[in-house]
């Protein structure tokens, strides 16, 4: 038998079917790239008041982001110490304690033991301070942005995110009053690999016009695209699909909340918010970030941001084939709230599970992975050369830059990816390598 | 108060009607179907969520009302269509480059519980308006043996017309948290 070619070629432009399928390569993820990595939780907004908590997902593992009495954010791992079930049920809330229902061992919002009840029934002397929920000991924020890490040698999360910062600013830095996430985030569950979510955030601009034909096909979004998208690698794994319109270009075209025309069906009052921001800008970011107009932006490994959607997405691996997506509405704090109301439109209308566009993304995806488990294939690796070295450094821009149709976004991704599932393992569990 | 005769009659208006949506949809009748909808019609569906009950409702059924579950309108629904958005889904659904519709699904609608409540206020500008609840069953079946079941309630606002009725607002109330089943974009 021949043997198989690479999961991922030395410069990436060919990523094997396996990548996506293969259930070793999918428990290597969790050990040493969800475990290892700095993956967004919550954003501050969330988390207001001492008691506020959400859950949430480290890669599979469920935990609690809750304010405690501290004023901190606390993260612990969502299981009992007990027997293991779930500390918290819901999604979000405001608690004072997290209460077992299996015994009633009760949590404080930092994760302490604090009481069990069985224990004055009977002489065992329990060590509580051992016996909390696990904690997440790290948890860090960028502008509202709550990360945190199972791996408690990880650097800051300022370097992880390095370039990644500027481009995240151009939007989380964007508004005077800042952003707030209202709600819990929609969730739904797709069957396809959690990177191809991820892979698509990250800068495949290409497919737009083709896969979304009904609507994108000769639009003024594609046109702008052609003439004004940039693919952005800030730091290898993380991208940022942006466009960057010529200097004293009008505020109406660049300005966040105009895709498409979209600004024009507004009211007057949204519109003049939305071009108030606009004009601020160059003074409050500088005059590149006034030039930006975003699309899709990516943090390795499966946080992504829809600029132009305002939406945050968390791609959650649940099996090779499965992943649940994640997503939260986010909003410019300060805008009045008739404001926030209209532009729950850039949203929902295509994006979202009933989204116009997301419909034929999310079906894509399900059937790449159809794609991906044919066997017969394992030596028909996916072509990713699109602009192969044509990506190049930018006098205005941090990161290397293509076009829209340069798929080095996904190159500096795999190769990252590669590193990192190649890495040596100190394997949480003995048989990790053997299944 | 309805006499009963009157309200039998209209339950059965309202089923005949519902019967005949269902089946313009499952034949893919879209446009069609458009003419069933009121000029200002609101099409909604809100998240589901899980949530802490109020301590200070416990024990009485406001503790576990559903309205807690429900994403109020300040948050992103997951849908809030108006005629426009529902206009061009319809086209959409009937165009070649529409790809998770082409091949279209094959869906079966099964309506049920219709349940009228002709003494509630259907809010302000109301002609006549009726509001009325109903369940839905819907079998989605995608390409070869991509099946899934869909269950929820409608609740509507009918205004009676000379025959039939126009859909004045419709609001979906899925069965689930995380969604899933491969779209929310269908017509329930
Ligand atoms: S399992 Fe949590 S108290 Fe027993
Ligand atoms: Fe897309």
């Amino acid at each position: 038998m021949k043997p198989l070619p690479p999961l991922v070629n030395q410069d990436a432009s060919f990523v094997s079917r396996r990548v996506f399928t293969d259930g070793d390569v999918y428990r290597r993820e969790q050990q040493r790239i969800f475990a290892r990595s700095w993956l967004y939780l919550a954003h501050e907004s969330e988390l207001k008041e001492k008691g506020d908590f959400v859950t949430g997902f480290l890669g599979e593992t469920p935990v609690i982001a809750a304010r405690g009495q501290d004023g901190a954010i606390h993260v612990s791992v969502n299981s009992c110490t007990h027997r293991g079930l779930p500390v918290c049920r819901a999604e979000r809330g405001h608690a004072a304690r997290f209460i077992c229902p299996y015994h009633n061992w009760t949590y404080a919002l930092d994760g302490r033991l604090l009481a069990v009840p069985q224990q004055a029934l009977t002489h065992t002397q329990i060590d509580k301070g051992a016996l909390g929920l696990r904690r997440v000991t790290r948890v860090e924020s960028y502008r509202g942005l709550v990360f945190a890490s199972l791996d408690d040698g990880i650097q800051p999360l300022d370097q992880y995110l390095g370039n990644m910062r500027f481009y995240l600013d151009n939007y989380f830095d964007r508004f005077p009053g800042g952003v707030q996430v209202i709600g819990p985030p929609h969730k739904w569950r797709i069957a396809a690999n959690w990177k191809l979510p991820v892979e698509n955030q990250l800068g495949d601009v290409g497919h737009g016009p083709f896969l979304h034909g009904f609507i994108m096909r000769n639009n003024s979004a594609t046109t702008e695209i052609n003439e004004f998208g940039l693919n952005v690698v800030p730091e290898p794994g993380h991208g940022a699909a942006i466009r960057l319109f010529p200097e004293g270009t009008d505020s109406e075209t660049v300005m966040w909340g105009s895709e498409n025309g979209s600004a024009r069906m507004f009211s007057a009052e949204t519109q003049a918010y939305l071009r108030e921001v606009q004009d601020q800008l160059a003074g409050r970011l500088g005059p590149v970030h006034a030039r930006i107009k975003g699309l899709t932006f990516g943090v390795y490994p499966n946080f992504s941001f829809l600029w132009a959607n305002s939406v945050i997405r968390v791609s959650h691996p649940r099996a090779p084939g499965q992943v649940d997506y994640w997503s939260w509405w986010v909003v410019p704090a300060d805008a009045p709230p008739a404001v926030k109301c209209e532009l729950q439109s850039l949203y929902n209308a295509s994006f979202g599970p009933a989204g116009l566009f997301e419909q034929d993304d999310s079906e894509a995806w399900s059937q790449q992975y159809l794609g991906s488990a044919i066997e017969q294939l394992d030596d028909q690796p996916y072509f990713y050369g699109l602009g192969l070295g044509e990506e190049q450094p930018h006098p205005l821009l941090p990161g290397k830059v293509g076009t829209s149709f340069n798929e080095h976004y996904a190159r500096a991704f795999y190769l990252r990816w590669k590193r990192d599932i190649e890495s040596a393992g100190d394997d949480a569990r003995p048989d990790g390598e053997a299944r | 108060m309805m006499r009963s005769a009157d309200r039998s009659d209209l339950q059965q208006d309202i089923a005949r009607f519902y019967y005949r949506e269902a089946r313009l949809l499952d034949e893919r009748r879209f446009l069609t179907w458009l003419d069933l909808l009121a000029p200002e019609i609101v099409y909604r569906i809100p998240a589901r969520h899980n949530y802490v009950g109020e301590n200070s409702a416990r024990n009485t059924e406001q503790y576990h009302s559903l309205a807690h579950e429900l994403s109020p309108p300040e948050e992103a629904p997951i849908r809030r269509d108006n005629l426009a958005l529902l206009t061009v889904r319809a086209q959409r659904a009937l165009a070649p480059q529409a790809w998770s519709d082409n091949p279209p699904p094959r869906t079966r609608r099964m309506i049920s519980n219709i349940e009228p409540d002709p003494d509630a206020d259907p809010g302000a500008g109301s002609k006549g308006d009726l509001r009325v609840y109903s369940n839905f069953l819907l079998s989605f079946s995608h390409h070869s043996a991509d099946n899934h079941l869909y269950t929820g309630q409608r609740r509507d606002v009918l205004r009676p017309q000379e025959r039939g009725f126009l859909i004045v607002e419709r609001t979906i109330i899925l069965d689930w948290n995380v969604i899933t089943a491969p779209t929310l974009a269908l017509f329930f």
